[in-house]
């Protein structure tokens, strides 16, 4: 009797926590094959106003039927999807957007422009505290969106910026059905029961959730919109593997079709030992670099900076920390913190700094550090150039990195400490510019915004992006009219009047080919003064089974389009 | 014996208190807050702030104390931050899925551990005695989750034997019968239960061949003997009962350990249990969640050891509480 319980057990275990299966809705149109995708976390929420797990993004990606579609070359392509046509106003402070009139919610409900309105009311409601409020900051309040009628709207900015970011500041956030949400409690928004099964408008429909194991999406049957975003598969199944090693196994095995983020080192042997897979290149989405806190008189003198990056064979380490066993380089050496992705406003023609041990020397010796007395260390004023490296624990290829920029600069006569701190001491002490010098690293924006990290720390004044043109007139106290604007992401205390002149220059131009040579000129002006030593731009490899047809891995999303992806008839691996 | 378990029972309080206590100094000596994972760069310091105040982190560290305390004590577990979802479903999603694999992994230890231990004990000195000492030995030193590794790389890489990872099949599973469902999920407890138990059986089987080597030296074992019993009947009759007299205490003190060793397995194993949901909850600093998931281990332990306590005065008359 005991083991029979147990057996009973067994065959429930798994299936609390899961949403209920799909009813009603019979298959409106042909699919076939089962794509099973490998993820590390499982999913959170999926109100994309409150939402933060990778997990969650790519769920609500395939369920909610979004304002646009992005896609990418160079930089982000805009491809109509509810939003068939859009139009800027003359001044590029206004515009409007005709939507689509056939989509509707799975109960049948028209998707409409209130729809996108009720997203952007719950962004902008303090209750909600959502972490996605910038998106509203340069939007008129009350006119951000006006509603004309069904299927038209307006946003209405205070000022034109970068036009690239303003369309994503509307557009990233899809329309949530207000006929469901409308009377939930704003407060507790995170809490909703919409969250775990919320109802499609998208080609996806989250059909089972089971905590910690699995994400199930099948297609969404009452789907009214374009044919070419009806999926072409029977099953899009989200299986969460919190570990690398696991998922590799699966993937080798066949049981799962998709990985991300595989080790270079694991990218030969897949290659010979499994034909079946495809290995492919995502280029240059995350970057390491090495922080000088200015706010240490050690790093106050751009020559020191310079002396610094002279001093290590970025080439050479690149060679050791991103390659697979053949010799192939992951990665590409790191000019600024705009991604090399972004084409037309990346500059490619900064000159990296060579490695050079004796130019390094001559750099810190006009500096005014010397090795006086002979201990192999420069030193000045009695006190040698001595500094502590702080980079987060659980990074390997950040601490091999730290070993060998200990080595190189001690071959140019400094001495470095190695520190390795839990990731969230880590970023605090980087936040609060309690460090000397720290490894860490960015993901890439796909729109430019370098102030958060590159403009000056701390701006007394008229916020200046929300006064096109103004100067700015206030004295170092804060009163109604003159706001403190901190700009925490600069932990390095960098502070150049030349960079903030084109970081707002920029920023208020709304033409992408205009804003493009002043982005280019920031970022020679920023390498110059060496604020960070730029290490390297690192792609991701993912793997996915060569069945599949029709795929889109790209910058943007490592499954991309899910509702275009197929299997052809005579490959069909799952009969579900 | 009821006097003594309701004694046991009220020093669970003070214990409780101090367990919640010291982890929630722990958590507090921990820099960064839960509500890091809301901010990226462009979150305005006034979002900050409201993120900070919804979750009650703007207030002071005695307040937040004396709160969780107060909620403690109505079990009100609260809600996790990280999650948005209330403690009690997170536990109660996790807690059934450890019980299993615990349940499982002590059907693999004792049998397996007792057998082996006898064996070793009644073939004293032998080949097969050295021979079982060695294995036993190597697995009892070896690292669960490397163990683990080697499990997945031979029996589901090589050999394609048995599932690597998760509670079922994840593409198949809702289109099986139920007795199918039975077995996709028996075979995959296998390697998670082998990976959690192997080690816990070699100690088992330390302990019970030093205990049989014990009983099997005294005269009621010499007298059965004596008697012309066939030494099959003197092992199973009067040297293995004895014998298990220490094994049964270990039984109800190995659960905490299934426990804290569900942190690795499950992780590796892909298995929503609580060492998972411990682990990340930990990572995220979600107080609530942390709170809970040690309020239970706390049970658990003190479970454990209560019923080590009945087990031995049931198999034991010698053995009175007062």
């Amino acid at each position: 009797m005991r083991t029979l319980s147990l057996l009973a057990l067994l065959a429930t275990a798994g299936c609390t926590g899961e949403s209920g299966p799909t009813e009603g809705a019979t298959k409106a149109w042909e699919t076939s094959g089962t794509l099973v995708i490998a993820v590390q976390e499982d999913m959170d929420n999926l109100i994309p106003i409150v939402s933060q797990s990778a997990a969650d993004s790519y769920v609500e990606g395939a369920v909610y039927f979004g304002t646009i579609d992005s896609g990418f070359d160079c930089s982000l392509k805009k491809i109509p999807a509810l939003a068939t046509d859009w139009e800027w106003s003359d001044d590029g402070t206004v515009i409007k957007l005709t939507l689509r009139e056939d989509i509707t919610w799975e109960d049948g409900t028209p998707m409409t422009a209130k729809d996108i309105a009720f997203s952007y009311d719950l962004v902008r409601d303090p209750d909600v505290a959502s972490p996605r409020i910038s998106y509203v900051q340069h939007g008129i309040e009350g006119k951000f969106p006006v509603v004309i009628d069904d299927t038209h709207l307006e946003f209405h900015f205070t000022h034109a910026y970068d036009r690239d970011t303003q369309m994503s500041h509307i557009t990233a956030l899809p329309a949530l059905p207000e006929h469901l949400l409308g009377e939930a409690d704003r407060g507790s928004l995170r809490k909703h029961a919409f969250g775990k099964s919320p109802m499609p408008s998208g080609s996806w429909k989250l059909a089972k959730h089971e905590a910690g194991q699995r994400m199930v999406l099948e297609p969404n049957w009452n789907f009214t919109g374009p044919d070419e975003y009806k999926p072409k598969l029977n099953r899009v199944i989200l299986r969460v593997i919190p570990e690398y090693a696991t998922r590799l196994i699966e993937l080798e095995k066949g049981t799962i079709d998709l990985m991300q983020s595989v080790q270079f080192e694991d990218v030969d042997r897949l290659a010979k030992e499994h034909p079946n897979l495809r290995l492919v290149r995502r280029g240059w989405r995350s970057m390491d670099y090495i922080a000088w806190n200015q706010q240490n008189d050690l790093f106050k003198d751009a020559k020191v900076r310079r002396a610094l990056t002279t001093a290590m064979d970025i080439d050479h380490m690149m060679g050791q920390l991103l390659t697979s066993e053949s010799g192939e380089v992951y990665g590409k050496r790191s000019t600024g913190t705009i991604t090399p992705a972004l084409c037309g406003v990346h500059n490619d023609d900064i000159q990296p700094l060579p490695y050079n041990v004796e130019q390094a020397k001559t750099l810190l010796a006009e500096a005014g550090w010397t090795d006086t007395d002979g201990d192999g260390f420069v030193d000045k004023d009695g006190k040698k150039l001595s500094f502590t490296l702080t980079t987060n624990n659980g990074n390997p290829r950040r601490a091999k990195a730290s070993v060998f920029i200990q080595d190189y600069l001690k071959q140019a006569g400094v001495e470095v400490n190695i520190e390795q701190l839990a990731a969230n001491s880590f970023f605090e002490n980087l936040r609060k510019k309690d460090y000397d010098a720290a490894l860490s690293g960015w993901s890439a924006g796909l729109f430019v915004d370098p102030s958060t990290i590159w403009h000056s720390d701390v701006v007394r004044g008229i916020d200046p992006q929300s006064v096109n043109g103004d100067t700015p007139n206030c004295n170092d106290e804060v009163t109604d009219n003159c706001v403190e604007k901190r700009y925490e992401f600069n932990f390095v205390s960098y502070s150049n009047p030349k960079a903030d002149e084109l970081i707002e220059k920029g920023l208020h131009t709304p033409v992408p080919e205009e804003s493009a040579p002043i982005w280019r000129e920031m970022q020679q002006v920023i390498y110059d003064d060496q604020p960070y030593t730029f290490l390297w731009w690192m792609d991701e490899v993912i793997a996915v089974d060569s069945r599949f047809e029709d795929t889109t891995i790209n910058v943007l999303s490592p499954f991309g389009n899910l509702h275009e992806w197929s299997v052809p008839a005579d490959k069909i691996k799952y009969e579900r | 014996m009821l006097k003594y378990l309701l004694r046991k029972l009220v020093l669970v309080l003070p214990l409780l208190i101090g367990v919640i206590t010291l982890i929630f100094i722990l958590i507090e000596l921990s820099p960064g807050d839960v509500a890091d994972k809301f901010f990226t760069p462009e979150t305005t310091p006034e979002v900050r702030e409201k993120i900070v105040a919804k979750y009650g982190l703007d207030k002071p560290a005695w307040f937040r104390y004396l709160l969780l305390l107060k909620n403690l004590a109505v079990l009100d577990f609260g809600t996790s931050i990280a999650h948005g979802e209330a403690v009690t479903t997170l536990i109660g999603e996790a807690l059934p899925n450890t019980l299993i694999l615990s349940v499982v992994t002590l059907l693999i230890i004792y049998p397996v551990g007792v057998a082996l231990g006898t064996i070793q004990g009644v073939k004293h000195g032998t080949v097969v005695d050295s021979g079982a000492s060695i294995v036993s030995l190597f697995f009892y030193s070896m690292p669960s989750f490397w163990l683990a590794l080697m499990l997945q790389l031979y029996f589901t890489l090589k050999w394609e034997l048995l599932p690597t990872s998760g509670m079922h099949d994840p593409v198949m599973y809702e289109f099986m019968s139920t007795p199918e469902k039975i077995q996709d999920s028996l075979l995959h407890i296998i390697l998670p239960g082998v990976a959690m138990g192997v080690a816990s059986a070699a100690g088992a089987a330390r302990y019970m061949r030093s205990s049989v080597l014990e009983v099997i030296r005294q005269d009621f074992v010499r007298t059965a003997r004596a008697k012309g019993l066939p030494e099959r009947q003197v092992v199973s009759k009067h040297v293995i009962r004895n014998a298990m007299l220490p094994i049964v205490t270990l039984l109800g003190l190995s659960l905490p350990f299934l426990f804290s060793g569900s942190v690795l397995i499950e992780t590796i194993f892909a298995w929503p249990g609580m060492g998972r949901l411990i682990v990340s909850a930990i990572f995220s600093q979600d107080t609530p969640v942390v709170i809970g998931c040690f309020f239970v281990f706390t049970l658990v332990v003190v479970t454990g050891n209560l019923l080590a306590d009945i087990a031995y005065a049931l198999v034991d008359p010698r053995i009175k509480y007062d």
